[in-house]
């Protein structure tokens, strides 16, 4: 999570130098700006989910067990006891990286386009309209899905429209459906955070790199890359941290392959009802994520580092 | 007919005798007990094992907030005599216009209703919600289990001038009579079995349909743990309430590996899947197959084949906090009579538990086709589940579905 | 190099608007399981006139969102303006508490705020949605305003104070207009994720108060008819004129510095 920081840090670097005199109290000022946020979010989000990583190491659901409260904290070692876990664990993994590394492959050069090919009115328009889809129920969009995608759908028609004979390029039920109605869903989420990254870049800088005789690749590895860093990294933290515990997806676009930690525990809150299994392996999960972005900020430190 | 129920209710008295056993001694519902221990979530307001939510408000400083919410809309449920909620499915009978309004317009109580998307949920509703309803439609298996945490009151099934209908069998079904007393009035019933495409000249009479060869890539299977273990114990001849070689089981199932092109967990999903032609054969719900035919012109057919079915049982239960109870029982009582049903019956209902309901019907209706009276022979019902079994019913479900998801 | 980037734009857009043509065209087909062919009807439409329920429950999705929207994005902001601008012990421990809300599957935070909301005497409606959608929607701004703020110039604002200016006043005269952009998505992004809501919103909602979410969710078991389609094609068709009333009055993602 430090990631987002590292770029911010060298631009934000010179502020720390100004004279301390000028900001009054400045602890204060801090803790009031953010006192409301984590406030709210206390109350509303850690509270709650406090009480649930308690529930995760009792043994039996605490509502309407029959044995009293048995603390346990064997729902963790659910990956050792169940070992078929794993494989739904990297089937997650999985698809939480093709999906945040097709949504930064289109995201990132979506956001230059709009950045530096677009003005004034233009790029209001398709700004918004990059936006638009959000606005509409996600479940409706993942049927919608399920009618472009399938055997003989709409996708089959317009492909046998323009090339008959071919074989049908149905996906429903399989992995790609899934990485396909992820990356709709998620791709805005890219593109904007791109843009914001991206939309400050001066063209003195592009034009200074090639008028010095850099190409385009060397321009866009030196000069455009490090830039849209903090939004590429943004962009994959909102992308692959719900992707992990997505559900909807997979179970509707997936048919039988449709099996993942998001599914897995949604079945421990809706069928087997086993809130402690379910949330210990949510909070696994978490710690997953988390490692993952400790060990991918590390090394983005170590190669931004002179 | 009257003979097949009774015949059939055998099959779950087994499985709710043991919940019975399970139930506290000690009369206090284990989560209240919880919250007695608890020191996280604040013990010096729990006296006692009666607490309520404002009970606890209060001893957390939130009294503030909970008056804050009953000024807000929708924070604090209205006062209103003339009013009742329901808990159920959503598009499950009791929220059918018709019958709403023929109700209102016949006693002056409006219907509001509140929905739930698993049973689970329905049981975490109504824990979190007292005095939220006054009506709640439960699975016959949970019972047990709502009546351990002491979410339902008994019911005397004498108040009621129309369960006098109602199939003997299914008034003393040991789902509902817990204790000896009546905790359900028993509504409608269906079996979970085979649903095929017609047009084709498939011919089903097993469930070893879905480990045929000609079938690959063309079953389907429904998401539920109880129903789909059931299936694989029918074919092993078990007890689907409590079935001795799970090894087997989880085997059987995986043997369907290679057929099975869905797991479907809604109705809805089952029918745009089937309509745009993804599958054959699947396991389904018989009232489910009698609306995808009457409503849906879909060209399929219900089959209990040679194994047998998975019966189920959804009765009506007062939920304990319930402040209009005696309007809920006037609901129940509309809802169970042969007018009702004739009505819901229009639009896709699953078969009437009340005798006189069914009789009312046409002899050509598809719910009478398919719920034909030898078909109960066949059935075991659904039956309470110790919450251990249930876990482990869960955890092979889960892993089955793992390995069905391999590539 | 412009005409890649607008190729580039037009295949995107393609992509983003299949599923949403999809959804539109099925509220005026005629097939209520979405089977084709297409048989063009304005059943649908009609049929929702007279849904008082979905139209109800649309109504409070909106108001839901709106209130989500504000709220999210002023608190969002100043967590954001304090975690990019200001140095002080502890900041990666706030950062990291920003990942949970998304990071745990809604439908668990759903179920903790159910019980706990329960426990506390705050109880389900209206009000508990927008606790829940605001506490959901504060990381994404959050970190929408951060990334926007770590591509702005914080020595602007410096010279503005050592001419003078007053912290505040240098936030509003600098900061804040070139913030704008930034602001105007996490508002947008805020009130998409409050409208897309629906496991919080399903957990959170009293009997007979529901959102449009909620009402899609809860009629998948039974199925959802092209009426809902035709809501949605409805409320993107108020959105896009909301839009167009909104481009009109302030230049969303328009130039940011001078050049």
């Amino acid at each position: 999570m430090s990631a987002p920081s590292t770029p911010e840090g060298r631009r934000a670097r010179p502020s720390i130098a100004s004279p301390e005199g000028r900001r009054a109290r400045p602890a204060i000022a801090t803790a009031a700006l953010l006192l409301p946020a984590y406030a709210w979010l206390l109350v509303a989000v850690f509270l709650p989910l406090g009480a649930m990583l308690f529930f995760s190491f009792l043994k039996t659901n605490p509502f309407g067990s029959k044995a009293p409260l048995v603390f346990t904290g064997a729902h963790y070692l659910a990956f050792v006891t169940r070992p078929y876990l794993v494989d739904v664990a990297i089937t997650s993994l999985r698809l939480g990286f093709w999906t945040t590394g097709i949504c930064a492959a289109i995201g990132l050069p979506t956001a230059l386009a709009i950045a530096r090919a677009t003005r004034g009115r233009v790029r209001q328009t398709v700004f918004l309209l990059a936006i638009l889809p959000f606005w509409t129920n996600g479940l409706v969009r993942i049927f919608s899905w399920t009618m472009l995608l399938r055997q003989g759908g709409i996708l089959d028609d317009l492909v046998h429209l323009v090339l008959p004979g071919v074989g049908s390029v149905g996906l429903l039920y399989s992995f790609p459906a899934i990485v396909v109605g992820l990356v709709h869903a998620y791709l805005p989420y890219m593109i904007l955070t791109c843009y914001l990254a991206v939309a400050g870049i001066d063209d003195a800088l592009i034009d200074a790199a090639r008028s010095l005789g850099a190409r385009l690749p060397t321009v866009f590895a030196t000069v455009i890359l490090p830039l849209a860093l903090p939004g590429l990294v943004s962009g994959s933290i909102l992308i692959f941290v719900p992707v992990i515990g997505s559900f909807m997806e997979p179970r509707i676009l997936g048919g039988r392959i449709g099996v993942t930690m998001g599914t897995v525990i949604e079945d421990q809150f809706t069928q087997a009802y086993n809130w402690p299994l379910g949330s210990a392996l949510s909070f696994t999960m978490l710690g997953i994520v988390l490692a993952i972005f400790a060990l991918f900020s590390s090394v983005l430190r170590g190669r931004l580092a002179p | 007919m009257t003979s097949g129920v009774a015949a059939m209710s055998t099959g779950s008295s087994n499985g709710a005798g043991r919940a019975r056993d399970a139930i506290d001694d000690r009369g206090v519902a284990p989560w209240r007990r919880y919250a007695y221990n608890s020191t996280v979530m604040g013990d010096s307001v729990m006296s006692g094992s009666q607490w309520t939510r404002r009970d606890v408000a209060r001893g957390l400083g939130f009294g503030v907030a909970s008056a804050a919410a009953a000024t807000w809309p929708g924070g604090a449920r209205a006062a209103e005599a003339k009013s009742i909620t329901v808990l159920n499915w959503q598009g499950y009978g009791t929220d059918l216009a018709a019958g709403v309004q023929h109700f209102k317009s016949a006693t002056g109580i409006e219907v509001k209703h509140d929905y739930y998307n698993s049973e689970p949920e329905m049981l975490t509703k109504l824990r979190t919600n007292p005095g939220a309803y006054d009506v709640v439609l439960v699975n016959s298996a949970r019972d047990a289990q709502a009546k351990a945490d002491e979410l339902i009151d008994p019911v005397d099934l004498g108040k009621l001038p129309n369960a006098a209908g109602l199939a003997p069998a299914f008034k003393t079904n040991p789902n509902i009579v817990i204790d000896g007393q009546t905790y359900g009035v028993p509504w409608v019933w269906g079996m979970n079995a085979i649903a095929v495409r017609t047009g084709k000249g498939f011919k089903v009479d097993s469930y070893a349909v879905f480990e045929e060869a000609a079938f690959a890539g063309r079953g389907a299977l429904f998401d539920d743990a109880v129903t789909e273990i059931a299936v694989a114990a029918l074919m092993l001849g078990q007890n689907i309430n409590d079935p001795k070689d799970m090894k087997a089981i989880a085997a059987r199932l995986k043997s369907f590996k290679r057929d099975v092109k869905l797991v479907w967990s809604s109705e809805d999903e089952w029918n745009k899947a089937f309509a745009a032609g993804a599958f054959d054969v699947s396991v389904f719900w018989s009232g489910a197959v009698t609306r995808a035919v009457n409503l849906h012109q879909q060209p399929v057919t219900f089959v209990v084949p040679k194994e047998g079915a998975v019966g189920w049982l959804d009765n009506f239960c007062i939920p304990a906090t319930s402040t209009g109870k005696a309007a809920g029982l006037q609901f129940i009582d509309y809802m169970v009579s042969p007018q009702f049903y004739a009505e819901w019956a229009k639009s896709g209902a699953p078969a009437s538990a009340n005798a006189a309901a069914m009789a009312a019907l046409p002899e050509s209706d598809l719910n009478r086709q398919i719920h034909k009276p030898e078909y109960l022979d066949k059935l075991q019902f659904m039956g309470a589940l110790p919450e251990d079994r249930r876990q482990a019913f869960n955890d092979l479900w889960e892993e089955v579905k793992a390995f069905y998801a391999q590539s | 190099m412009i005409w890649l980037g607008r190729a580039i734009l037009a295949l995107v857009l393609l992509f983003l608007y299949a599923p949403i043509a999809v959804m539109v065209l099925m509220g005026f087909n005629a097939s209520d399981l979405y089977a084709l062919p297409f048989v063009p009807t304005l059943h649908w439409f009609s049929e929702l006139a007279g849904n008082d329920r979905l139209i109800a429950a649309s109504r409070n999705s909106v108001l839901v969102a709106l209130v989500t929207a504000v709220v999210a994005t002023a608190l969002g902001t100043l967590a954001a303006l304090a975690l990019s601008r200001r140095s002080f012990r502890g900041k990666s421990l706030l950062r990291l508490l920003l990942l949970p809300p998304i990071a745990i599957p809604w439908l668990i935070t759903g179920t903790a705020m159910l019980v706990f909301f329960y426990w506390t005497g705050i109880g389900r409606g209206l009000h508990a949605m927008i606790l829940g959608h605001v506490a959901l929607a504060i990381p994404y701004v959050v970190l929408v305003v951060g990334t926007g703020l770590a591509s702005l110039r914080a020595d602007l604002e410096e010279a503005a104070m050592s001419l003078g200016a007053t912290p505040f006043g240098a936030f509003r005269s600098v900061t804040l207009p070139l913030l704008a952009p930034s602001l105007v998505a996490a508002a947008l992004f805020a009130f998409a994720v409050s409208l897309d809501q629906f496991v919080v919103s399903y957990f959170l909602a009293a009997p007979g108060v529901t959102t449009l979410p909620v009402e899609i969710y809860t009629s998948i078991r039974k199925g959802f008819t092209p009426e809902i389609n035709a809501v949605s094609t409805i409320l993107l068709g108020a959105s896009v004129a909301l839009f167009l009333v909104f481009a009109g009055l302030t230049r969303i993602g328009g130039e940011r510095e001078r050049r």
